[in-house]
């Protein structure tokens, strides 16, 4: 993990500068402030999930307290390398606006419609707008194409709240932490050959493994890197007010 | 000073030594030199040419004294205000210029609202631009919405360069619109050495053919953006990719990037910069130049540079009067790896359904039969781009065999369509050349079906069929269809192609 001294601030006024928190991962509630909100500010209110660093246990009330540890449960679905914007939110949906909460929804009834025939299970089945499939599991490469945000809040908005692929591309990496939306993690296995759509997961974030309950085995996930800080905080609106780079709002 | 052609000294690890074969192959039926780093994929010649470059921990350095820094690593650090910084480091830099679009633009405002306040004003309304370029000749009523939402932020933040569209039936009719942002962004004088463009498109990138940095951003980078002028970057390492060699007359910059893209694959340079040097780019035009950076981000790429020279300058000369200062890597520059091509022995290619890097010769899918052509996007719709195929096509003197989309990239290219001379023609424009040959009447300028679009877009594929295109990605579904097959290609070879309703290598009509 790197970089909280490598953060500088310019002589412009309009940013102070103030001492960095050492980076370490922070298990308390962190508002989201890059959760849509429509424009009076209430919270949309179909939104299942709660913000990356509240820990989405399996018990009733998932908005909890501090808990050292974070955790995804859910089915998984299983895409290969490669799988590209168009994929994830095919061109002619991106008319819809992400910041606009109506849209917002629709964009996630679409996600992952552009996957060719070859994926005989659909990510959210006919007739639904929301996925049954709480995590993604994938190849190398997941999200190349587009920069448009559009894809990684597809999948969150559909329900999907973590990715664990071999690999990203760098722009939908970036989006996903920006907007929070997802949770972007790498394996260091090729999980995308050892799981199968539908498989139950858990995706344990302090001990950095997923279990993959209907094969019975685990696997190691690669530390969250260089933007741990940014996620930790919140996306980078909130990780910029953390560090003083842009005043806090009121 | 032009440093792009930097020797290797002799005491650096690039190897010149041809009996050296465990490090790469050079064996005589190749027509490259080639260095491939795929981390995961078994393979028996991928090796380095150059030993990889560890990173080094660096004490830190007082006073006036650097460390040698690559073209991208300067302007990083001249963004940042940090003298020193190396690959790895995550930094605030300043951006010179932010460009969104009426895709992207609404989402970007409505972050940029909700985080600095209905009231918030930009940061700078001078470094700013707004194109709406994606989904513009369409009825689609949303995305027409959207090109609304653009004027009415532009007009309460009183942007300065907004281009502008009213009149969707007639483009002509809107003195303001442009067309495709990252050509209208050259062409409008947005694009300097050593600065910093960012925007909301990942074909951004198509501007390190300045000589500067310019990437993709998604909306909540845009909207921090609008707020601050600045970003949370990472120094990128750097591919030196040295292009050396006569280009042949049946070659063109597409050529070129379909090369480097099949040889590292779609994710070989992912988070990483590309820098293209050698006396094959020296002599590149401007629009060559963006060609070959445009695709960049199709080998997963951060940005891609060219550094500026001559060819630069003069470009630039009647576009901005805004003074700039280009950077160039230093002669000691640390490279992650290091490429070499020699173009003379290159052969036209093409990538073939459904990856960018899928690539083949050209003159090996001779037998796939196809149902259009598509000529248009950032990628290949430039003013030069239409020359090219009406090159190929004035050779023939024929008539094309399927559906041949034309879209000019902006008005200014639609005007250069229509009344520049193509040599060899004896005064004739590339639009009567496209009428002989029976292509489409050129449409109106906008990104068009590269990317599908709208249902009602023009020449976008709503059934599955096999297109042969000068766009940049070929992913299923791009152009509409999920099973439709897309071939990207020079315009040299799309022109061939049209000719004979088969992939063709352009040397059947240009030699």
């Amino acid at each position: 993990m790197v970089t909280a001294s490598s953060i500088s601030f310019g002589a412009n006024s309009t940013f102070t500068s103030s001492s960095i928190p050492k980076t370490k991962p922070l298990f308390n509630i962190i508002p989201h402030s890059l959760k849509f909100t429509t424009g009076n500010g209430r919270a949309a209110v179909t939104f299942q999930r709660p913000v990356s660093v509240i820990p989405k246990a399996t018990s009733a009330d998932s908005r909890a307290t501090k808990e050292p540890s974070r955790t995804f449960h859910g089915l998984c679905y299983v895409v290969g390398d490669n799988i590209d914007t168009d994929q994830i939110i095919p061109a002619e949906y991106l008319t819809l606006v992400p910041s606009n909460p109506d849209e917002y929804e629709k964009l996630g009834s679409y996600a992952l419609i552009g996957l060719p025939a070859t994926y005989t299970t659909r990510f959210i089945d006919e007739n639904e707008t929301k996925t049954k499939y709480k995590i993604i599991i994938a190849g190398g490469n997941f999200g190349c194409g587009s920069s448009r945000e559009h894809a990684p809040v597809a999948l969150g908005a559909a329900g999907c709240s973590a990715v664990v692929a071999e690999s990203y591309a760098r722009i939908f990496f970036r989006n996903s932490v920006a907007t929070g939306e997802i949770y972007p993690l790498e394996s260091e296995a090729r999980l995308c050959e050892e799981c199968s759509t539908g498989d139950v997961v858990t995706i344990e974030m302090a001990e950095r493994r997923l279990i993959n309950h209907t094969t019975g085995k685990e696997y190691k996930l690669k530390p969250i890197g260089d933007l741990g800080p940014v996620i930790d905080a919140g996306g980078i609106f909130a990780y910029a007010r953390k560090t003083g780079m842009i005043a806090s709002r009121n | 000073m032009a440093s792009s052609v930097i020797s290797p000294a002799p005491t650096s690890s690039f190897i010149n030594n041809k009996k050296d074969l465990g490090s790469f192959c050079f064996s005589s039926t190749s027509q490259f030199s080639v260095n491939k780093c795929k981390k995961s994929a078994v393979s028996k010649k991928i090796v380095s040419v150059m030993a990889p470059q560890q990173s080094e921990r660096r004490p830190a350095t007082t006073g006036s004294v650097k460390n040698a820094m690559t073209l991208t690593e300067k302007i990083f650090s001249r963004a940042s205000e940090k003298p020193q910084l190396s690959p790895g480091d995550n930094v605030w830099v300043n951006v010179d210029i932010l460009m969104t679009h009426d895709v992207c633009g609404p989402g970007s405002f409505g972050i940029f609202k909700k985080e600095f306040g209905e009231n918030a004003k930009v940061w700078d309304r001078e470094k700013i631009v707004i194109i709406p370029d994606h989904y513009i000749f369409t009825s689609d009523e949303r995305a027409n919405r959207n090109v609304d939402i653009l004027r009415d932020f532009c007009m309460e933040q009183n942007i300065k360069y907004f281009y502008d569209i009213k009149d969707l039936g007639n483009f002509k009719a809107n003195p303001d619109y442009k067309g495709v942002c990252h050509i209208a962004l050259a062409q409008e004088g947005h694009c300097r050495p050593g600065e910093v463009l960012l925007g909301t498109d990942s074909h951004t990138c198509t501007a390190g053919a300045f000589g500067q940095f310019a990437t993709g951003i998604g909306n909540t980078d845009a909207g921090f953006v609008l707020g601050t002028g600045k970003v949370l970057l990472k120094v990128p390492p750097t591919l030196r990719f040295v292009l050396d060699g006569e280009m042949p007359d049946y070659l063109l910059a597409k050529d070129l990037i379909l090369q480097i893209i099949g040889e590292i694959s779609v994710a070989g340079a992912t988070y990483k910069s590309m820098e293209f040097v050698g006396t094959t780019v020296e002599r590149l035009s401007m629009e060559e130049r963006m060609t070959l950076c445009n695709m960049v981000v199709e080998a997963g790429g951060k940005n891609g540079v060219v550094p500026a020279d001559g060819t630069t300058f003069k470009y630039l000369e009647d576009k901005t009067s805004l003074p700039y200062e280009p950077v160039y890597s230093d002669e000691k520059a640390s490279f992650l790896s290091e490429y070499r091509f020699d173009i003379s022995k290159l052969e036209p290619l093409v990538a073939k359904p459904h990856s960018p890097d899928n690539r083949a010769l050209a003159r090996e899918c001779k037998d796939v039969k196809i149902d259009r052509v598509y000529i248009g996007s950032c990628t290949g719709g430039k003013t030069e781009d239409f020359l090219a195929a009406a090159k190929v096509f004035l050779a023939s003197g024929k008539k094309v065999k399927v559906p041949t989309f034309l879209v000019p990239a902006t008005q200014k290219v639609w005007m250069d369509v229509y009344t520049l001379p193509v040599p060899g023609s004896g005064g004739k424009t590339c639009s009567q050349i496209f009428e002989e040959a029976g292509c489409d009447t050129p449409a109106s300028p906008s990104c068009g079906a590269c990317l599908g679009g709208p249902k009602d877009t023009y020449a976008r594929m709503n059934e599955p069929m096999v297109c042969v295109s000068t766009t940049n990605r070929n992913f299923p579904g791009r152009m509409g269809h999920k099973e439709g097959q897309i071939y990207l290609a020079s315009p040299y070879t799309a022109a061939a192609s049209a000719l004979t309703g088969y992939v063709t290598d352009p040397r059947e009509f240009l030699e």
